[in-house]
């Protein structure tokens, strides 16, 4: 056994592609302690006291702005939310000097939403406060990524080894490449399948295993992780309908008796009920999917604790 | 007004001339070649240890003038022309307003007499407005100085429209260039569609969207009979479709530009905007095939598509950022470094892609130092050894995916019309 130091401490989050093993370990390990603190009947603790995170959102989004608001209140911190709906494209303010504004009014994290894949790179590469992206177009979406290996720590005790499957829309998903980095970082196998015009060409280059039919990739999966759809992309010519798509592709359960008697079901949410996943199996007793909403709060609270107090102060053991 | 170029080595690719030789110049023509020449009444430049080339042509360029002033402008432009060693550039028509009648073009060529130090050429547009609709008023802006017709920046997607060009074109003949990438396959995307778009998210354009276009071109030049130049070809498949097509005797030729040869998407990542351009950086199986095309006479011409944007146009999110970047003052340093210094290309085939191939392709009167030839003329210091710093850059647009590389190769002196406009690297007019 030997002990690792980590310290994250002023280091921007911008991706799982970049996160080292150690980092990942000290952020799912501080989650568990998180974890215990949502549980709480009273759950304001003072420890990011005095800080302040502004939640920078060019995008709608519900769970994840209000897990991140909710996490920075948790631990003491002071929060503003800037919700601005449409792009700074739309807007007439450049990024820049967006961020240059937000800067100069002392915040210590902005956690950053944008349609733009890139977006939070750029971001970090101009100013000072720690960067959290919490999602860049169909990049990165790395406390997703974090909060979905956590809960399939929580079930199976371990990562490595396992086999997760990923189906669906690969090719719009930044929790899809979060995922496969995060995942393959931490020994486990990633199986991914979807229609063959949702899988981005040269995507094996990852490292995850490709499949022409979900079925393959859900055999004797231990994780099944379903993908969003969203129905524009019928419209784009990218599959033929709803109905076909839930057919051949969406995850009911006969498809997810293919894996693994106790496969654990996750969706990042929100959730097309009826397309890419069947509700049966979306409230069955596989599904994770409440859990994982939860978790995500206790990796957020974890990830806003690091990079802002060090977290030199956290031992993993490796 | 003499000027002699003692000791140079003079290499002149159309007479195969490789020899160290003076050339005397008078009232802007060359009047003179030997050795020992000798001329009392003459500036002297000593070129010993330096390469004498016909005046670097470079036959792709956005000079953005008029309408887009804080891109380029022709003042800028054309000294950062002198600085890259270019004495010659023929200039796209993708301008506010498009170039796309002959008052336009004349306006643009009589502007660049006045604010202009290198020689500047005109292309014409191919439909009005660059709209893909209707033919622009092609034989009036040829007949005023057009030395091509392009919707460069633009597929013509209609390949009626195109053929009709091709047939309208030939009879001044005169070729058109086409920028060669199906809209329907590469419109969306933003930078080559591969393993490392895969990884960023980012859309791709697909290297078939350049294959499909460049093949349906090619045939269209075939059926009628009239020439087409493909612009910066990117693609292995490009590269294959041209050489067959060259050898049923089609009238094709094409460029290629120095970052699709010295660069892969690889540039992308951490999603530099520098690297993002149309047609897209490939991988390293395209860039192959790219250099072999060049080595084997596929490929005629190499040309920067300098294509400057002001800084904060650039500086934004990857994907709302503008594609093209300023390329006329690494061109030349960066094929030196990567096809001289690497043993591909001899310093004479280098010239003859960058000078003599584009003066033939446009027709111009150049890519040949020869008695009675207009004095055109770089000096090359092939191993001169330098960084790129876009700070000193003449150009408007400070984006270059080459900046801080170390570059072995560059222009120390550029004669236009027998007299310098760029000396050290310093622009001296």
């Amino acid at each position: 056994m030997t002990k690792n130091q980590v310290s994250m401490g002023k280091k921007d989050i911008l991706g799982l592609q970049n996160m080292t093993v150690p980092e990942i370990e000290a952020i799912l390990k501080t989650a568990e302690e998180m974890k215990g603190i949502i549980s709480r009947d009273i759950k304001k603790v003072p420890t990011l006291r005095g800080k302040s995170i502004v939640n920078l959102f060019f995008e709608a989004s519900t769970r994840t702005r209000t897990s991140f608001e909710l996490a920075g209140k948790y631990l003491g911190a002071d929060v503003v939310n800037i919700n601005t709906g449409s792009s700074s494209l739309t807007k007439g303010e450049s990024l820049r000097d967006t961020l240059f504004t937000i800067e100069a009014m002392g915040v210590d994290i902005i956690v950053m939403r944008h349609e733009a894949e890139g977006a939070a790179d750029y971001a970090a590469k101009i100013v000072s406060p720690v960067i959290i992206n919490a999602g860049d177009g169909a990049h990165e979406h790395p406390t997703q990524g974090l909060l979905d290996m956590f809960t399939i720590n929580q079930y199976k005790g371990r990562l490595k080894g396992l086999k997760v499957a990923i189906v669906g829309d690969i090719l719009h998903s930044r929790v899809a490449r979060s995922n496969i980095w995060g995942l393959l970082k931490m020994g486990a196998e990633v199986h991914i399948a979807g229609p063959q015009t949702l899988l981005p060409r040269g995507i094996e280059q990852m490292g995850a295993f490709v499949h022409k039919r979900v079925e393959d990739a859900l055999d004797q999966a231990d994780v099944v992780n379903v993908l969003r759809i969203q129905l524009e992309r019928q419209k784009k010519g990218l599959f033929p309908s709803a109905r076909e798509y839930a057919r051949i592709f969406g995850v009911n359960s006969a498809r997810l008796a293919l894996a693994k008697p106790d496969a654990l079901l996750m969706h990042p949410g929100p959730m097309n009920r009826g397309l890419e996943i069947a509700p049966d199996v979306a409230y069955g007793e596989q599904s994770a999917i409440q859990e994982q909403v939860q978790n995500g709060l206790a990796v957020r609270m974890a990830a806003l604790f690091l990079v802002l107090m060090g977290g030199d102060k956290i031992e993993t053991i490796a | 007004m003499k000027l002699l170029l003692k000791g140079g080595r003079v290499i002149s690719p159309p007479q195969n001339m490789d020899e160290v030789i003076d050339i005397l110049i008078e009232d802007g023509r060359i009047v003179e070649i030997g050795s020992g020449l000798v001329a009392k009444d003459a500036e002297e430049f000593d070129a010993e240890g330096l390469i004498v080339a016909p005046g670097l042509i470079d036959m792709h360029v956005h000079l953005r003038e008029p309408g887009l002033e804080a891109k380029e402008d022709i003042y800028s432009g054309t000294r950062a022309a002198a600085a890259g060693g270019f004495t010659t550039i023929a200039c796209m028509p993708n301008t506010k307003p498009v170039i796309d009648n002959a008052i336009l073009v004349s306006g643009l060529l009589q502007r660049a007499q006045t604010e202009g130090i290198v020689n500047v050429k005109a292309i014409g547009a191919l439909s009005k407005g660059q709209e893909g609709h209707e033919l622009a008023e092609i034989g009036d802006m040829i007949q005023s100085g057009a030395v091509a017709i392009s919707d460069d920046g633009h597929y013509v997607e209609s390949a009626k429209l195109f053929k009709n060009a091709l047939e309208y074109t030939g009879m001044f003949n005169k070729p058109i260039i086409s920028h060669a990438e199906d809209d329907s396959l590469a419109s969306e995307g933003v930078m080559h569609e591969g393993a490392i778009s895969a990884m960023l998210g980012l859309k791709g354009r697909p290297s078939a969207a350049e294959d499909i276009a460049v093949a349906r071109d090619i045939l269209l030049a075939e059926y009628t009979g009239s020439a087409v130049h493909i612009a910066h070809i990117s693609t292995m498949g490009s590269v294959e479709l041209i050489r067959q097509a060259k050898k049923r005797g089609v009238a094709v030729t094409a460029e290629v530009t120095p970052h699709h040869i010295a660069l892969t998407d690889e540039a992308v990542v951490g999603f530099d905007v520098s690297a993002k351009v149309n047609p897209p950086l490939r991988p390293r199986e395209h860039v192959d095939a790219l250099i072999e095309g060049l080595k084997d006479g596929t490929i005629d011409a190499i040309a920067s598509d300098h294509a400057p944007h002001a800084f904060e146009e650039k500086d934004r999110e990857y994907i709302y950022a503008p594609s093209g970047f300023s390329g006329m003052e690494t061109s030349l340093g960066v094929i030196i470094t990567s096809l001289h210094h690497t043993g591909i290309l001899t310093m004479k085939e280098i010239i003859e892609v960058m000078s003599t191939a584009p003066a033939k392709i446009l027709q111009l009167d150049g890519g040949e130092i020869a008695v009675g030839k207009k004095a055109d003329i770089t000096i090359i210091d092939s191993n001169f050894e330098w960084i790129v710093d876009s700070k000193k850059f003449y150009t408007k647009g400070k984006h270059t995916p080459f900046e801080g590389k170390k570059l072995k190769g560059k222009a120390v002196a550029t004669i236009v019309n027998g007299e310098f406009v760029m000396q050290s690297g310093e622009v001296v007019k």
